[in-house]
């Protein structure tokens, strides 16, 4: 039992910020259906800028956190311009390979300014490394940070979709981009602050996961694929989808390493694609039926 | 208050409009008619901006807008009330009336015109909170005519408003286009349904082979046996 509520407690967190990762792909998919393929590098960058911040400039943790998501931010407008707007017109294949060539220039950039220094980051942790005790449950303060953290930037994207003009915008961008240019709205910019935003949730879920993961240029990749697994579970397209798939494949991911064998922790997200795909080809959340354009 | 000189529109290499030229009276309602597939679409969306067209000009209150882009059409006042609606299905009726007013700022005035559509159409306020695309296909036409009043629109470019309602509703649309047009409303109505277009049209234009084969009064025009024959397609 208390193994069994510990496991529960670290697949949930892990799981949270695992739907953080998937959200930032959900959202840029929705309007582009393009899956970024440099989203875990993003989450990388958004990683290294902090360290910069927060570790080698000695800024404090809140303003190391908002100026990692602003450079991711920026970033992700960049990755639209260079991978999505000048190259959308010879198909979307050739917009994925843009995308992973965006990643390696990234991984590459990274290897320059923050390589050679062991090459393993460490990222101090905010909270004191005991862990807590709830009755029978034992967490991380650490873990409790990232889960809680990962709730409230849930939290404000539903509240910007929700409540937002510009979160409509992107919205109805999504959903008919014809309607939406009937409206005068200008879809270009709107796919470009779409891509941004993904990656700005990327680039806040790298920072968060910073203290629990070593920072390598080479993060990214493992953390991209199970946000993609997450967000193909959820249906791809569906924002409480990226969630709940986070979620589950957290917990199923930590239920495997405890009861089964701790190597097969890292084969579950392809497992979890390889079903869905399968047996849910719509996933948890996703609408039948594919819109026009 | 819209005029069309020659104008040429193709995609690729296929020239739908070869050479249209008609003009629409400020205040009027204009019936463009036309057989399946012969660019009635393609010249609504290139007097929206969503296509830029191969060579002409199109004049709106004096001022050459052929090339400009859809936002700065909308900006302007001419709004599309497209074919088949495209309302944003999965939001709600009232979030789909605020997207038409995206080109605006002022709160206040947006507000005072969603006040405006629901008065116009009563069913859209007691459908507010509902998501579009549950709507009944009559209902989604009042929503896509609601979204385009939004925009503040002064020609308005209705493509087949009437396809795929029941005779009831028909007659609501026919109905809704006669109060806009008495609000001065300047309307470029598209349609299949000869019928709308003689109860709400002064003048018609009939387009067939990339240019407008015939125009005049909407009433003779379409008793005319030959532009019947022509627009029939048979
Ligand atoms: N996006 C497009 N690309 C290529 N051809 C098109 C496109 N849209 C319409 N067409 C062609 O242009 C012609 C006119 O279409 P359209 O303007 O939709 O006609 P209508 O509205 O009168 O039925 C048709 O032959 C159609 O196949
Ligand atoms: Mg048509």
């Amino acid at each position: 039992m208390l193994m069994f509520s510990y496991l529960m407690a670290t697949g949930i967190t892990t799981g949270a910020f695992y739907g953080l990762v998937a959200l930032g792909i959900v959202i840029v998919y929705k309007a582009t259906e393009v899956v970024n393929l440099a989203h875990g590098e993003l989450f990388m960058v958004g990683g290294m800028l902090a360290y910069t911040c927060y570790v080698i400039e000695g800024l404090p943790y809140v303003p190391s956190l908002l100026l990692a998501v602003a450079g991711a931010f920026v970033v992700g407008i960049i990755t639209e311009r260079v991978a999505y707007r000048s190259v959308l017109k010879h198909g979307l294949a050739s917009v994925l390979v843009a995308t992973i060539g965006v990643s390696f220039i990234l991984k590459g950039i990274a290897r320059y300014v923050w390589g050679g220094k062991g090459d393993y980051l460490s990222f101090p942790p905010l909270v004191s490394p005991e862990p807590l005790q709830f009755g029978n449950i034992m967490i991380m303060a650490q873990q409790l940070v990232v889960l809680v953290a990962a709730l409230v930037v849930m939290a404000g994207l539903a509240l910007f979709f929700k409540r937002t003009r510009a979160g409509k915008w992107m919205q109805a961008t999504a959903s008919n981009p014809k309607a939406a240019l009937l409206c005068g709205l200008r879809i270009d910019r709107i796919y470009m602050y779409t891509f941004a935003v993904g990656a700005a949730v990327a680039g806040a879920a790298g920072v968060l996961m910073a203290p629990l993961t070593l920072l390598y240029p080479d993060v990214g990749f493992v953390l991209f694929i199970k946000g993609l697994a997450a967000a193909v579970l959820g249906g791809i397209t569906s924002v409480p989808g990226a969630v709940v798939g986070g979620l589950l494949l957290g917990v199923i991911e930590q239920l495997a390493a405890g009861y089964v064998h701790s190597s097969v922790q890292d084969v579950v997200p392809f497992l979890v694609i390889m079903f869905a795909l399968t047996f849910l080809p719509t996933g948890l959340f996703g609408v039948r039926g594919l819109r026009k354009i | 208050m819209l005029d069309v000189q020659h104008l040429s529109v193709a995609y690729g290499v296929t020239e739908v409009l070869r050479d249209v030229s008609f003009s629409v009276r400020e205040g009027s309602v204009v019936a463009l008619l036309g057989g399946n597939g012969s660019g009635k679409s393609t010249l609504l969306n290139a007097l929206s901006g969503l296509i830029a067209p191969k060579g002409g000009s199109v004049r709106y209150l004096g001022e050459e807008t052929a090339g400009l882009g859809a936002h700065q059409m909308v900006r302007r006042g001419v709004v599309q009330v497209p074919q088949g609606r495209e309302v944003f299905a999965d939001m709600s009726v009232s979030d789909n009336l605020e997207l038409g007013a995206a080109t605006r700022s002022n709160r206040k005035e947006i507000r005072n015109d969603m006040g405006d559509v629901f008065a116009l159409f009563p069913v859209l306020r007691e459908r507010r909170m509902r998501a579009a695309g549950s709507l009944s296909g009559g209902e989604q036409t009042q929503l896509s005519i609601g979204r385009a009043l939004m925009a503040r629109a002064r020609l308005l470019l209705m493509d087949e408003p009437s396809v795929g309602l029941s005779p009831r509703m028909v007659d609501a649309v026919i109905e809704a286009i006669l109060r806009l047009r008495q609000r001065g409303l300047t309307i470029l109505l598209v349609e299949q349904n000869v019928g709308v277009a003689a109860a709400v049209a002064e003048q018609a234009h009939v387009l067939k082979d990339g240019v407008i084969a015939y125009a005049g009064q909407a009433k003779q025009l379409i008793n005319n046996p030959e532009v019947l024959a022509s627009y029939l397609g048979r």
